[in-house]
Order: C-alpha cells, then sequence, then structure tokens
C-alpha cells in the first residue's frame, strides 16, 4: 500500500529544498543555539539582587551587623542613600524592596528587656521573591544572633535533616535549561511542518502532487518524516549545549533521551501536520502554529508549576506534548532512567502521535474540493 | 511632504476589513487574551500544597506517628506511606512524591531522653518550582513540632515580624494577571503585525501601495492603528476580567497606566511593521517576531522570572526591551499606585524606544520609496 | 481504432455551494483528437479538466476516462493513473534542479529508475533540450520552463493529456514551438485534451467546445463552427482613407448586417439575404477595398456569445 521508493523520493525532494534555504539553516542550528544560551544563562528563578533599607546611621549596631551580613551574603545589594524619605514610601515607589526597621531605641537595646521586634517589610509584589526574602532574611538573623551576639541558640531536639536529591546546590540550570530545550525542540518541528504543507497549496505543486496516483498515507507521510528526521538532527546540539555549557548532568541513558526526543518530535509535527489540513495559507499556518505553542509553552511546567491546578487545567497538561516531554528530559537528565515513568511518557507522545496524524488523515483529501 | 489623515484612513479602513475577514488572526487577536486570563488566572498558584510526601516511619511510636500528623495536618503535604527507606527514594525517582520523611527507630526514646533526635527530609531538587516552597514549610513546620511533640519553645532572640506589602496575602494572581497583560499584548502586536503586513510585501501589494503619493507615515499609521484597536480592546477586556473575576487591585493611576499602554503598544506595533519590512517575508518574520518578540516577552521581561536574578549583563540587556519597562508599569499600576513620577525612568525609557523604533520604521521605508 | 471514445461526459455539472463552475455539460472526445475548450476565464475550462483528470469528483452526471467510470475513490486512483495533467499554474520546483524535478515525479509515478532514465532521455530529445541538467528550474525562461513541464507530465506515458492553458505567459516564438510539439504527438497517437483562449491555438485543435459561464455553448471542428455561424458570405473591408470612431459607431447599427466587429483597421461583416442588404453592399465598394475571406474564430465567438446573451 504505501511505497518505500516514493517515500525515498519525498525525503530526498524535502532534504534538497530544506538544506537549500538558508533561512533554514539559521532557523534550525545558530537561532536554537543562541536562545538556549540566551534563555539558559538570563533566566533564573533564583532570587537575587533584592534592594535592602535599614536606618542609615543608626547607633544600633545589632542591626547594622544583620544589614552588613545580609549584603556579604550577595543576595541583596544596598539601597541608595535615601535620608528624608520614609521607607514605607521608597517601597511604594519602587526604589527598594525590603526594608529592616528597629524597635524604637535600636535592637541592643530591646534584646537586653527580652525579646526583640525587627519589622521586616517587603515588597510582594513578587510572591516567591517574597517568600524567599523573609527566608534569607530569618536565617541572616539567626547567624548573627548566633555569631555576633555569642547568644547560643539551644539545640531543637527536633532536628530536619534536610538533603535535597539531584540538585544539591538548587542551580537554576538545571530545572530552566530542559525546559528551553522543551521550547526550542517543538519550535521546529509544528511551525515548519505546517509551513511547508501549505507552501506546497499556496504554489501550486499540491495539485501537481495529487495529479499523481498517491494516496492521502503516502503524502502524510513523505511530508512529515523528513521533518522529523530535521528536528532530530537539532537535538545533539541543543543537548550539547546544556551539557556542555550549562553542565546540566545526564544520568539516563543517551538512547533512551533520543527516544523520548524522536516520540516528542513525532507528536509535534503531527500536530503541524494537523494545522496544515486547516490553514490555507502559510500565514495562517503560521498563526495556527502560535496558537498552540503559546498555551503549550505554558502549560508545560516550565514557568508555572503544575502540581497547583485545577484539576481541569491538569488534564489540559496532559494534553499538551510539551509536558510530557518537559518531565521526561527533568527525570532523564537529572534522575535517571526509572522505566515505568518513562515509558509510560513516551506511550503518551506516541499514542498522541498517532492520533494527530489518524486526524489529518481524515480531513486530507487528494482531491481540489 | 504633508501628512494627509484622509489617506491613512483609507489605509486603516482596509486593514480593518483584512483582520475581520481572517479567521484565524481574528482568533489571535480576540480569542487569544481571553482565553489566556481565564485559564491563568485559575491555574496559578505558586504556592505549592497537596505536594506527595512519602513516609517511612520506623520508630512506629506516638511521638512519631505525632510527627507524621503535623505534616498531614498542615494543608501542604498529602501523606503517602512506604515500607523502607529505599522505596521512599524510589517513590522520587519515579516522580510519584515530591518529597520523603525518613523517620529512624528510636526517634521518641532520643526525644524523652533530652538528647536531640534527627529525622531526614529528601527533597526533589528535579523541580525548583517545589524545591524553594517546601524548604519555607519546613523551618516552619519544624518548629511547630519542635513546640508540639518536645515542648520546646525558645524564646526568639529577635522576633522577625514580616509584612507582606502590596499583596498581604501572597496571592500569585496578582503578581501574575498584570504580567499576563504585557506579554499577550507584546506578543499580539508584535506577531499580528510582522505576519500580517509581511503577507503584503510578500504578494506585491505592499509595493502598489508605495507606488502611490502616500506618505511613509500614512502608511505607519493606517496599518497600525486597526491592530492598535484590536488590542487596547484586549486590554481593557483584560483589565475587565482581572478586576471582577479575580478581584485584583487596581490602586495606581488609570491615565497613567493608560498613557503606559498605548506607549508600549505603538512601540510593539512598530516593532512587527519593522520586521515586516526588514525580512519582507512571512516565515523570516514570524521567525524574527519570535525571537525579539514572543520569546523576551515571556521570559526576558520580568513576567515570570525577575529581572534582578538575572546575571549583570542580561540586566542591562533588557533595558532594550519595551516589555520590561512596560511590566514595571503595569504591575506597580495595579498593586502599587505608582504614580507617575515614581514610573519617571520606565517611561522615559518606553518613550526613548518607542521614538526609535518610529524612527528606524519611517527612515527604512523612506529609503525603500527612493527609485 | 479512431472510432473509439476515451472521454464520455455525460450532463456534468460541478456545484460550489451554490455557484455552478459547471453547468450539465456533455461531449466526447476521440483517442488521437487534439480537443480544445475555448473561452474566457471562469468559464469552466479548468473546473472541467480537473474533474477529467481526478482532481475533482463530479457533482451531478457521468464521467468516463480511458475506459474507466469516475464513481468511486479507486476509480479516482486509476485514472489518475491514465493521464498526465499540466496545469496552468507553473508546477515544478523552483529551488530544484531539473534533474531533482523529473527523479521526484518518477518516484510519486513509481517508476522504476532504469524506465525512468530511458523515458526520460527520450522525452528530452523529444523536446529538444540541450542545457545541462542541474540547472534549477527558477533560472530557466518561461517557454523553456512550460516544456520541461509537459516532459514531466508524461514521464508515466499516459494515454491522455491534458493541458491547462500551456502557453500563458509565453512568447509567440515558443508557442509555436510548442504547439508544434503537441501535433507530434497527436502523431503518435495520443489523446489531447488542451484549454486556451488564444484564437490562433483553437484553430490547430481537431475540435473545440466554446464554453460560457459554465455551459457548452457551441462544440465542432473550426471549419464546421465557422460554416454554422456564417453559412453566407463573409467579408473584410479595409478603408480606403482614415474613417472616425463616430463614422464606425454609424456603421454598426445599420440594419443590414447580420454581423459587424472592428479588426484593428478594418472590420469583419456578414450581410443580411435581402436585397436592400446587397445593394448596401456594394454601396460600401466606394468607401472600403472589399475581400471575401473566411470568418476567423474571433468572429464566431464573439457571435455566438452575443446570441446567447451576455
Amino acid at each position: 500500500m504505501i511505497s518505500l521508493p516514493l517515500l525515498r523520493g519525498f525525503f530526498r525532494k524535502e532534504f534538497k529544498q530544506a538544506v537549500r534555504d538558508p533561512r533554514m539553516k539559521f532557523v534550525l542550528f545558530i537561532a536554537p543555539i543562541i536562545q538556549l544560551i540566551l534563555f539558559g544563562v538570563a533566566i533564573s528563578a533564583d532570587v537575587k539582587n533584592i534592594r535592602l533599607w535599614a536606618e542609615p546611621d543608626s547607633k544600633d549596631y545589632v542591626l547594622r551587623h544583620i544589614y552588613e551580613h545580609s549584603i556579604a551574603s550577595q543576595w541583596f545589594l544596598p539601597a541608595v542613600d535615601n535620608r528624608n524619605i520614609e521607607p514605607f514610601e521608597l517601597l511604594r515607589s519602587g526604589k527598594i524592596d525590603a526594608a529592616l526597621i528597629s524597635p524604637p531605641g535600636g535592637l541592643n537595646r530591646a534584646l537586653g528587656r527580652g525579646t526583640a521586634d525587627l519589622q521586616l517589610l517587603i515588597d510582594a509584589t513578587n510572591v516567591i521573591q517574597a517568600q524567599s526574602v523573609e527566608l534569607y532574611i530569618k536565617d541572616i538573623t539567626a547567624s548573627v544572633v548566633a555569631q555576633d551576639l555569642k547568644l547560643q541558640p539551644q539545640n531543637p531536639p527536633i532536628n530536619f535533616s534536610m538533603r535535597v536529591l539531584f540538585n544539591p546546590y538548587l542551580q537554576t540550570a538545571y530545572f530552566m535549561v530542559p525546559g528551553v530545550m522543551c521550547m526550542l525542540m517543538c519550535i521546529v518541528s509544528v511551525v515548519l511542518t505546517s509551513m511547508s504543507i501549505t507552501r506546497e497549496k499556496e504554489r501550486g505543486t499540491f495539485e501537481m502532487l495529487i495529479s499523481a496516483p498517491i494516496s492521502a498515507t503516502e503524502v502524510i507521510l513523505g511530508k512529515t518524516i523528513p521533518y522529523v528526521i530535521i528536528s532530530m538532527c537539532d537535538m545533539p546540539l541543543i543537548l550539547a549545549a546544556a551539557v556542555f555549557l550549562f553542565g546540566v548532568p545526564l544520568r539516563g541513558s543517551l538512547l533512551i533521551l533520543m527516544l523520548a526526543s524522536l516520540a516528542f518530535v513525532c507528536s509535534t509535527v503531527a500536530i503541524g501536520t494537523l494545522i496544515s489540513t486547516f490553514a490555507k495559507n502559510q500565514q495562517q499556518a503560521m498563526l495556527g502554529g502560535f496558537l498552540f505553542l503559546f498555551p503549550a509553552n505554558m502549560f508545560s511546567g516550565l514557568m508555572f508549576p503544575l502540581e497547583n491546578m485545577p484539576m481541569v487545567m491538569k488534564w489540559l497538561s496532559y494534553l499538551d506534548p510539551l509536558s510530557h516531554y518537559l518531565a521526561l528530559l527533568r527525570n532523564i537528565m537529572l534522575k535517571g532512567n526509572e522505566i515505568h515513568f518513562i515509558a509510560f511518557h513516551i506511550g503518551v507522545l506516541i499514542l498522541m502521535a498517532i492520533g494527530f496524524v489518524y486526524i489529518s488523515f481524515k480531513r486530507f483529501r487528494t482531491t481540489l474540493q | 511632504m504633508s501628512f494627509v489623515w484622509s489617506r491613512a484612513k483609507a489605509i486603516a479602513q482596509k486593514e480593518i476589513y483584512h483582520v475581520i475577514r481572517d479567521p484565524f488572526a481574528l482568533a489571535l487577536s480576540i480569542g487569544l487574551p481571553i482565553f489566556l486570563v481565564i485559564v491563568f488566572g485559575f491555574a496559578i498558584e505558586f504556592n505549592v500544597k497537596n505536594i506527595h510526601l512519602a513516609v517511612h516511619d520506623a520508630d512506629q511510636t506516638q511521638a512519631s506517628r505525632g510527627l507524621i500528623d503535623i505534616f498531614g495536618k498542615s494543608e501542604y503535604f498529602i501523606i503517602d506511606k512506604v515500607t523502607s527507606p529505599e522505596k521512599a527514594q524510589q517513590a522520587i525517582m519515579s516522580n510519584n512524591d515530591r518529597a520523603a520523611l525518613i523517620i529512624p527507630g528510636g526517634f521518641e526514646k532520643l526525644l524523652f531522653t533530652g538528647k536531640s533526635s534527627q529525622v531526614q527530609l529528601l527533597l526533589d531538587g528535579s523541580d525548583n518550582s517545589t524545591v524553594v516552597p517546601i524548604l519555607s514549610y519546613l523551618e516552619s513546620i519544624q518548629k511547630m513540632a519542635n513546640k508540639q511533640l518536645a515542648n520546646f519553645n525558645p524564646s526568639e532572640n529577635i522576633d522577625i515580624k514580616t509584612r507582606f506589602l502590596f499583596n498581604a496575602e501572597l496571592n500569585s494572581r496578582w503578581f501574575v494577571i498584570p504580567g499576563l497583560t504585557v506579554a499577550i499584548m507584546a506578543i499580539l502586536s508584535v506577531l499580528l503585525t510582522a505576519l500580517t503586513v509581511a503577507q503584503e510585501w510578500e504578494n506585491g501589494s505592499m509595493e502598489l501601495l508605495l507606488s502611490t503619493p502616500v506618505q511613509p507615515l500614512e502608511v505607519i499609521v493606517g496599518k497600525l492603528v486597526p491592530y492598535a484597536f484590536f488590542c487596547l480592546v484586549a486590554v481593557v477586556f483584560v483589565y475587565i476580567i482581572s478586576r471582577t473575576v479575580f478581584g485584583i487591585p487596581f490602586r495606581g493611576n488609570i491615565f497613567v497606566f493608560g498613557l503606559g499602554c498605548v506607549l508600549f503598544l505603538v512601540t510593539c506595533l512598530v516593532q512587527g511593521l519593522l520586521i515586516s519590512i526588514l525580512t519582507r517575508s512571512q516565515s523570516l518574520a514570524y521567525q524574527i517576531a519570535n525571537m525579539t518578540g514572543l520569546l523576551p516577552a515571556q521570559l526576558l521581561s520580568g513576567f515570570i522570572f525577575p529581572v534582578e536574578s538575572m546575571p549583570k549583563f542580561f540586566q542591562y540587556f533588557t533595558m532594550l526591551l519595551p516589555a520590561r519597562w512596560f511590566m514595571v508599569i503595569a504591575r506597580e499600576s495595579y498593586l502599587k499606585g505608582s504614580t507617575f513620577f515614581d514610573l519617571g525612568i520606565p517611561f522615559l525609557a518606553l518613550g526613548t524606544l518607542c521614538w526609535f523604533m518610529i524612527f528606524f520604521a519611517v527612515k527604512k521605508f523612506k529609503k525603500d520609496l527612493e527609485p | 481504432m479512431h472510432n473509439d471514445f476515451v472521454v464520455t461526459v455525460e450532463n456534468l455539472s460541478v456545484l460550489f455551494g451554490d455557484f455552478r463552475a459547471v453547468d450539465a455539460v456533455t461531449f466526447s472526445v476521440k483517442r488521437g483528437e487534439i480537443f480544445g475548450f475555448l473561452g474566457a476565464n471562469g468559464a469552466g475550462k479548468t473546473t472541467t479538466i480537473r474533474v477529467l483528470c481526478g482532481l475533482l469528483h463530479p457533482t451531478k452526471g457521468e464521467v468516463s476516462v480511458g475506459g474507466i467510470k469516475f464513481d468511486t475513490k479507486d476509480a479516482e486512483m486509476a485514472i489518475k493513473k491514465k493521464v498526465g495533467y499540466m496545469s496552468q499554474k507553473f508546477t515544478l520546483y523552483n529551488d530544484l534542479t531539473i534533474e531533482e524535478n523529473l527523479t521526484f515525479i518518477a518516484s510519486l509515478r513509481k517508476l522504476d529508475t532504469k524506465t525512468y532514465l530511458k523515458r526520460r532521455n527520450y522525452l528530452l530529445n523529444f523536446i529538444s533540450f540541450t542545457r545541462p541538467l542541474n540547472s534549477f528550474i527558477r533560472s530557466l525562461p518561461g517557454g523553456i520552463k512550460q516544456q520541461i513541464s509537459l516532459a514531466a507530465s508524461m514521464l508515466h506515458e499516459p494515454e491522455i493529456l491534458f493541458l491547462d492553458e500551456p502557453t500563458a505567459g509565453v512568447t509567440p516564438a515558443m508557442r509555436a514551438r510548442f504547439w508544434a510539439l503537441i501535433n507530434d504527438l497527436a502523431h503518435l497517437g495520443k489523446t489531447i485534451i488542451v484549454t486556451t483562449h488564444y484564437m490562433d491555438e483553437a484553430e490547430q485543435c481537431g475540435r473545440i467546445a466554446l464554453m460560457r459561464t459554465g455551459k457548452i455553448v457551441a462544440i465542432d471542428t473550426p471549419a464546421g463552427l465557422k460554416k454554422t455561424t456564417f453559412p453566407d458570405k463573409f467579408y473584410e473591408f479595409e478603408p480606403r482613407k482614415t474613417i472616425s470612431y463616430l463614422d464606425i459607431q454609424k456603421l454598426k447599427i445599420c440594419p443590414e448586417f447580420e454581423y459587424f466587429e472592428p479588426f484593428g483597421m478594418r472590420f469583419h461583416a456578414a450581410f443580411k439575404k435581402s436585397p436592400e442588404a446587397e445593394k448596401f453592399r456594394q454601396e460600401l465598394n466606394v468607401d472600403f477595398n472589399t475581400k471575401e475571406i473566411a470568418p476567423t474564430l474571433e468572429d464566431v465567438f464573439i457571435k455566438i456569445t452575443e446570441e446567447k446573451g451576455v
């Protein structure tokens, strides 16, 4: 039913066209590397460079110690000296992010009388940042109290010994870079596939294709498989950048990672094909690709934690191939080979690929109607 | 060369017809913002709850059960009992649990003899979004456990009294939704103009337009006004939803915010136009719009990942992004009630970028018109 | 052998929604014929051809191509095997070389390499193609592109060829060359169905069908059409001195004319069968050089479309 020489002929044509297009080379090889570096280095969920204020010229040496330790920790930056302005006003006008306010008379005096209250004002516009700032200050204050004041903290009877697995230093790159990899891998497969099919419709070569006695299956396979292969060519590059530039480990097997990537690329190419059955011209194909990619990125788990979403949203994220692939990437690279988990997610991706190709097949016409 | 409004208006009218008759573009400009705001309004919650915690209790005493209880009764954790420490690690490995609590035998005995007793907590470090909140929960749970189970209630020498300003309940939505407005606007406006105008270059109708007495500025104004209109409708819509459905406060000055919107919108639209002028091809326009519009708006503007956390080089680099400045204006207008003077620097930056964009666009257009 | 019909069409209608692109069309084409469709854009020529190539399903009516009745999906595939199609939009890939285009089409048609090479060389020879095969399509002049396209449509040795406006945008010299090729093909026994809006090309067809708004308004050999449309004498008048536009308008409305049409500096006319008309014709000799000629297909087309109403 499917002629292999026919498929080979298709592959040869698509590859030649892809390779000859200078823009394609840019999109496939240069753009992903630039973007990976850009976003891998730039974005970070770490909380740092927080502008901290404490009353200048204070005789409160405890406060001074806490302030200096905070700056020394490198999480905080000193606020520019604004003598005559209230800290609240500084926060409101966006000049500082957090402020330490000691009780009247100063902390040193208050400590002498028992427990001292240290007020911490935090700009909570950014929720995660605010929580981290609170944690940092509490930490720093505790160590100042112990070291500087030599007030030994009593050892609590119940001690939580915490170990962070897979990423002991909480390096952002381990978390972010797989997310960016995921994003890059699918831009090519979704957009280029859908555009290649609609371009043939626009130029009229599609008419020539279907004037030959070929089946819908042959056309779909002939158009999609080359793009699966082309997209997969990107994978080693992106992976190499992630591992060698960002130091993200690869604790699982490379082969399994490749398999997972193959399953993902198949599913996204299938989506690109489906979009092309709706689009009448290249512009619509691109817009359609974008309409898919933007929400898909949002639901993938890179930007927002998926655990917390309401049930309905969680279901939407299950339908998102990006969320499966990101989970696979994080699992395989950071944790290792966890067979059941991996098999499940790869299975879902393959099912999606088959499902979308099937729908495309049903919509595809070998006539011009 | 004078600017004739009627010509610009004619171009604008044609553009409106284009967009209305294109289902995809229409779906994008109206459907996407609506969909996103509603979905993400309900979906976003950075304070992770219902974290699956694998628990192995080797002690099986009242104290150990009490400890497990404290974890379970907090709204943060869901307890999954496992039969061995290895199984606990396995559970984290296979993503069934995000953390594990391992209580060794002799836990209660140590407590009663007044010595220090240790329990181990394993956290899944492959997902930063859960680790950081968990660490802060653990701090308060440890305190509670010490207080309830061992009567250990040390007086804090220094008691930190935290006041969270502008978002006292740490509501993630208040952070995300204003930012979402910015991201959507940036993406919509850049993409719409880059694509639709690039199409005109590709099929030659733009050259036809430029062969008439029309002036570059008229083309720019005429082409962009309809998209500006659609985007503003989207902004108003998002504003209404954020205020009524999600109850996000708006403490600032609506005119200041409006000015920021208009400036930002114009900048993004002209950016899209510039991309289409330079590339004249839809597929390339899309790539460039993606790289310079979408991705930066999503990732580098401060939408989710704070600009302060970026390396110094990038902090300076993002100053070239209009989205970064409008993000500040939007968030602070909603949550802080900032005045125009407070937002002086962002407005200055945004205004400058806007002016530069227009300047380049007009210059490039003029150059193309020269014989 | 020359009496069997390779294409039969009975009451074919093609509707796109409410729009009747083809309206109850009936005709047949014999083996070895050069059959032409003549008509303006939008008349329904391309739509009809597309049905015959298997690219569109008929909405109503019966179609049979190469002995295969077009009623099922399998029939669609079988028909596509038997026919060659050259579409209006030039449809080879600009970013591939000639060689690459032809090998691709060979794989589409599932030809093995040996057969393909043999046929390719034969066809390139047939069109007297001498350029290197590794030139890109986009570097070729228009006329050559059409010839390659023709060769491409014949790689699988179809018996029936459908050529939709094959000489659009081509120089007159190239057009003549192309039609020489078409005639050669007909001599080889191929059936060729062509659409055109060039009258001089239509003259070279065995039979022509005139189409207007989806209907066939006339179908016959060129000579037959001329005879039926203008059964009586037909004349060409050349003014002895320049005459104004106003004068021509005055002439046009004279009731003695059965047919009147300016042709460049001259005009073609046919007269009513009456003594007054005959007298009127003689009078014209004063101002005009008169010549009896055979009507052109253009005259036929104008007369028929006038008759059938706009």
